[in-house]
C-alpha cells in the first residue's frame, strides 16, 4: 500500500498532537478532524508502559485479531477533559494494521499498551470511554433482598 | 467557569426524603425556573432514603432565602428536607489535592468501629477521602460489612505506604483490606 503525502502529514500532525498533550500516549485521526482510520500510540515514555511497550506505532486501517483477558483501569481522554471513568478492557490484544511505511505488520501488546491501542480504535469507531463505563459500584452492592 | 467566581454565587444544596419517582426531577425544575446552574452533583439511594447533593450556582444578585423560598413548596409536597449553605470564594476555588489516587476496600465480619479504625488511620496521615460507601451485606445471622473508599494521597506518598499502613489494622480486625491505584492514565 503506497502511502501519500496527505497522510504522511496527517501522520505528522497525530504524533505532534500526542506530544503536545501532557502525558498522553495516543491519538487518533478523528480527535484533530480528520476521518480517516489512522491512529498513534507510543507508550514508552509513560510509567506505566516504559517496561512493556512496541515503541511508536504508527496504524492505519488497525483491527484487533484477538482479544483476551479482561482488566479495569481508570481512563482519561483529552477529547474529554477534566472527566474520568473506569473502562474494562481486554489486557492481552493482537492487532494488524498497515504501518507509516505502508507495510502489514502485526503485533501483540499487553498491559497499559494494549489497553491505549484500544482506547484509540475506539476513536475510530467513534466510541468514547464514556461509551465504555461499566456501573460497577452500583452493581456490587446493590442492596440484596432477603425474604 | 473561569472568573465565574466573582460574579457568581455558590450554595452547597442537599436534598433528602423518602424514596419516590420524581425528586430529581422536581429539584431540577425549582432550579431551572430559578435560572440556577447545576455545577456538581451526586445523588444515590441509600436504605430507602433518596439523598441528592448538588453545588449550584447562580449569577449575583441572589440569595439563600431565595433559593430556599422556591423550594419549600416542592420539599412540602414531595416531603424532603432541604439544606442549603452559602459558600465562601475560598471554598468555591478551593483545588483538589494532585497526588495519587487509591482505592480502598475492607471487608469483613461486621463489628462495631470498622469505619473508624480504617478512616482515622487515613486522616493522621493527611489522606484525603474524595469518595465513600459501605453497606452490610451479607445474611442477618452472618452480617458482613463492606466499606470502599477512594483516597488522594499526599505529595511523596504511594499506594505501597497505604497498605503497610492498614496492614496492622487488617490483623487487629481481621478483615480483608485491599489497596489499588486508581490514578487515571490519560490516553
Amino acid at each position: 500500500m503506497a502511502i501519500n503525502d496527505e497522510t504522511r502529514d496527517l501522520i505528522r500532525d497525530l504524533i505532534d498532537t500526542m506530544h503536545a498533550g501532557p502525558g498522553s500516549v495516543g491519538v487518533a485521526a478523528p480527535q484533530i478532524g480528520a476521518t480517516l482510520r489512522i491512529c498513534v500510540v507510543d507508550v514508552s515514555k509513560s510509567k506505566l508502559g516504559r517496561a512493556n511497550n512496541h515503541g511508536l506505532l504508527i496504524m492505519i486501517n488497525p483491527e484487533i485479531l484477538k482479544r483476551e483477558g479482561a482488566g479495569v483501569m481508570r481512563e482519561g481522554c483529552m477529547s474529554v477533559p477534566d472527566y474520568t471513568g473506569d473502562v474494562e478492557r481486554a489486557v492481552e490484544i493482537t492487532v494488524r494494521f498497515v504501518d507509516e511505511n505502508g507495510d502489514v505488520r502485526q503485533v501483540e501488546a499487553s498491559g497499559f499498551e494494549a489497553v491505549a491501542i484500544q482506547h484509540e480504535i475506539d476513536h475510530l469507531d467513534g466510541i468514547l470511554f464514556l461509551d465504555r463505563i461499566t456501573s460497577l459500584k452500583t452493581g456490587l452492592f446493590r442492596r440484596k433482598k432477603y425474604k | 467557569m473561569e472568573g465565574s467566581g466573582e460574579t457568581a454565587m455558590h450554595f452547597a444544596v442537599t436534598i433528602i426524603g423518602k424514596d419516590k419517582p420524581g425528586i430529581v426531577a422536581g429539584a431540577a425544575e425549582v432550579l431551572y425556573r430559578l435560572g440556577c446552574n447545576i455545577e456538581d452533583s451526586s445523588s444515590t439511594l441509600l436504605g430507602g432514603e433518596f439523598a441528592m447533593i448538588l453545588i449550584v450556582s447562580h449569577e449575583k444578585p441572589f440569595s439563600k432565602t431565595r433559593l430556599l423560598e422556591d423550594f419549600k413548596s416542592f420539599g412540602e409536597a414531595m416531603q424532603l428536607s432541604v439544606f442549603v449553605r452559602t459558600l465562601t470564594q475560598d471554598e468555591v476555588h478551593q483545588e483538589m489535592p494532585s497526588g495519587e489516587l487509591c482505592m480502598v476496600s475492607v471487608y469483613g465480619s461486621d463489628q462495631p468501629g470498622i469505619v473508624f479504625r480504617v478512616t482515622k488511620e487515613l486522616a493522621e496521615r493527611n489522606i484525603t477521602i474524595s469518595d465513600m460507601n459501605t453497606r452490610l451485606i451479607g445474611t442477618p445471622e452472618e452480617p458482613v460489612y463492606v466499606l470502599m473508599l477512594e483516597a488522594v494521597l499526599p505529595e511523596g506518598m504511594d499506594i505501597k505506604d497505604v497498605s503497610h499502613l492498614l496492614e496492622k489494622l487488617k490483623k487487629e480486625l481481621q478483615v480483608e483490606i485491599g489497596v489499588k491505584s486508581v490514578t487515571p492514565v490519560s490516553l
